[in-house]
């Protein structure tokens, strides 16, 4: 079982290496939403800027994690690998958080790592940097399970995008308000634990319904 | 006669208000070869899916003796391949079990088997068509499971591949699996015993 878990998440791996510089794409969009924004409020007093900062990293971060949702399982309903899932449904939610997990590591961590590096480069203080790195730690995989329950539900479709959007938006708002707040928080040095134990319990909640959701809506997509 | 080893009984399955199969019933024993045949559009497919457990009939059942715990005992080979375009053939199959020794000896002689040594190392995306089909069947016979479900299993293949392809289900038939597959017209020249089944909305 355990076996099976690990084989999945490396032959993610091995085809994310086989297809080049697409890995870097979600950096790129990081660097190209941080560069137009800063052009953009190079007018604004300095303090302001840095109190907004973060805040904008966090959205761009959510969007990103938005427009890379529908790959998760793309490839696998176009090749027939997704009907392979459901006809040894030994454990499919275990395959199904396989996919998740190695989606996050490939197309969210490089941002979460990147972005509060890039805080601390445009002169944001280290404190803060941190908060921003845990809150997205903890926020974009949630946000990647959330978001693979709507992928899983459009994936018959042809053109998905905007259909995902749609879902998946009211369901990433708790975790968008908790996230900017912890961050906003301890910008103004208060206390932020609880909105960060707040978000940890929301990954937790999605963590067990994501992949059994998930799940009844592949086998609805494949019918 | 022993017990039917995938019971089928009186599947009905709709579309759009219209009916693509109605009251299909079929019991599968071990050690057989059944053939569902029929013309385009009669529901083969649809019934293979139903099979496997991809689609869900709007009524009937379907039960499964081969069922060893919670493994299915089925694979299937459908009109997707399900291997992937970017890992070369060895990988494809590696990643389908749980890997040891005995299973890399075994994947190597189906691949000696089925001619594609020389294609070992060749990512799939560079593959024809029916070298693809002819991973893909690899895929099913090197799985450990019972049943093997095989939409056309003779389109795309060239002599050679069939008459490999009919060894393999020989062997399988042997290890008292149980072959099912579809085709357009019935099957009689070959050299296992095939039970056609012609499948008719009419």
């Amino acid at each position: 079982m355990m076996n099976n878990f690990i084989k999945n998440v490396n032959k993610e791996f091995l085809i994310a290496s086989r297809s080049g510089l697409e890995i870097l794409m979600p950096i790129m969009y990081l660097f190209i939403i941080m560069i137009f924004f800063n052009i953009s409020i190079s007018y604004v007093q300095r303090d302001i800027v840095l109190e907004l900062l973060p805040l904008m990293i966090w959205i761009s971060c959510l969007l990103i994690c938005v427009l890379n949702l529908e790959t998760i399982f793309k490839d696998d309903y176009e090749d027939g690998t997704l009907d392979m899932f459901v006809v040894n449904d030994k454990y499919l939610e275990l395959d199904i958080i396989a996919k998740v997990l190695s989606h996050w590591i490939l197309s969210n961590l490089p941002v979460v790592i990147i972005a509060p590096l890039l805080c601390i480069v445009l002169g944001l203080d280290a404190g803060t940097s941190y908060v921003l790195f845990i809150t997205l730690l903890v926020g974009t995989p949630t946000m990647s399970l959330v978001g693979s329950i709507a992928a899983a539900l459009t994936i018959s479709l042809k053109k998905n995008k905007i259909l995902i959007s749609i879902i998946v938006l009211p369901m990433y708002i708790p975790i968008l308000i908790f996230g900017t707040s912890a961050v906003n928080n301890s910008f103004f040095n208060i206390n932020y634990q609880s909105e960060i134990i707040m978000m940890a319990m929301i990954f937790l909640i999605f963590l067990i319904v994501a992949p059994v959701a998930c799940s009844r809506a592949i086998k609805i997509s494949l019918d | 006669m022993n017990k039917a080893l995938l019971k089928i009984d009186k599947i009905y399955l709709t579309r759009n208000d219209i009916p693509i199969i109605s009251d299909f019933s079929l019991d599968i024993f071990s050690s057989t070869v059944t053939n569902i045949y029929g013309r385009n559009g009669s529901g083969k497919t649809s019934l293979l899916k139903i099979l496997v457990g991809i689609t869900e009939p709007s009524s009937g059942s379907i039960i499964n003796n081969a069922q060893v715990s919670d493994e299915k005992n089925i694979t299937y080979v459908g009109h997707k391949y399900a291997i992937k375009s970017n890992l070369t053939v060895s990988e494809n199959l590696q990643y389908e079990s749980i890997m040891n020794k005995n299973k890399q000896a075994t994947i190597n002689n189906m691949i000696t088997k089925f001619h594609m040594d020389e294609y070992k190392n060749y990512l799939t995306k560079y593959l024809s068509h029916g070298q693809q089909k002819k991973v893909s069947l690899i895929r099913a016979s090197i799985s450990d499971a019972k049943i093997w479900v095989i939409d056309e299993p003779y389109s795309a293949l060239d002599k050679e591949a069939i008459s490999m392809l009919d060894n393999c289900i020989i062997e399988h038939l042997k290890h008292d699996g149980v072959v099912i597959m579809t085709n357009h017209e019935a099957i009689d020249n070959k050299n296992f015993k095939v039970s056609n089944i012609k499948i008719d909305d009419e």
